[in-house]
């Protein structure tokens, strides 16, 4: 059995979530950031125009979906990237991939039909 | 998911509360915030084994706390699933850890696998007003 059969499949609720979550550029930048390693939250913030509010905004979106963990202790805050989320989504798309695949095939026996 | 970190520096031998921490006649003494009270308290205390706390609070009320141990090493580490017995709730996990030489232990309370901010908050009450009555029950010998 492949690994890819093994992994449960996320609930399509999950699904929403992440997708949600990756559709704003700036929740990208962050997960971006966060594959280099884990990171308080003032830390996060900075190279963006923003205020601390918005980016922990943007963080509490990524929390949501399960693609980041939050660490508090006292007043510090940090984040962690959990790829497992990531996986699904990769999931998803190579199912994609291989309903493409087929229908590129398909046109291309075709198209080259004498 | 959300982790909670909540220490505290006790004057107390490591092996000292550990022990107030396992035994349920003394948990009965130091558990619960302000105006909680611990009425009952059970305790398997082996891999596998089941813990119960109960807790009383000012308006009668009992709620029962409840999980299994994952890891026991005396004096430093236990670590163990915890959840609301009367709810189908999630399972969230606490590991304390017991650092420390002669009398001067730092306690540090991981609680892990916390689902919501609002739980996070209430979870960081509770243990800062139980590691305050663990350290008054501990330092003054009662």
């Amino acid at each position: 059995m492949s690994s890819t059969a093994r992994r449960r499949k996320l609930p399509e609720d999950r699904l929403d979530a992440l997708f949600h979550a990756l559709s704003d550029r700036t929740r990208r930048a962050l997960v971006t950031r966060l594959v280099q390693g884990p990171a308080m939250i003032t830390e996060l913030a900075k190279p963006f125009a923003m205020s601390l509010p918005a980016v922990s905004r943007h963080i509490r979106v990524l929390e949501d979906s399960g693609l980041v963990a939050r660490e508090v202790d006292g007043r510090v805050h940090r984040c962690s990237l959990n790829a497992a989320p990531l996986e699904s989504i990769q999931d998803w798309l190579r199912h994609y991939r291989h309903f493409w695949q087929h229908n590129l095939e398909a046109l291309a026996r075709h198209v080259e039909k004498p | 998911m959300i982790t909670l970190v909540v220490r505290r520096k006790i004057s107390a031998a490591p092996e000292r509360l550990f022990d107030a921490w396992t035994r349920p006649e003394e948990l009965q003494k130091w558990w619960g915030p302000r105006g909680v009270i611990c009425v009952a308290a059970q305790v398997d205390l082996r891999v596998g084994g089941l813990y119960r706390i109960a807790n009383q609070f000012p308006d009668g009320k009992v709620i029962w706390i409840t999980g299994e141990f994952e890891i026991i090493e005396r004096p430093s580490r236990l670590a163990y699933t915890w959840k609301l017995e009367s709810q189908a709730g999630p399972v969230e996990r606490v590991m304390v850890t017991f650092k420390g030489s002669g009398t001067n232990t730092e306690v540090v309370v991981r609680h892990e696998r916390i689902a919501e901010v609002l739980v996070r908050e209430r979870h960081e009450q509770g243990w800062r007003a139980r590691l305050s009555g663990l350290a008054a029950y501990a330092e003054t010998g009662l």
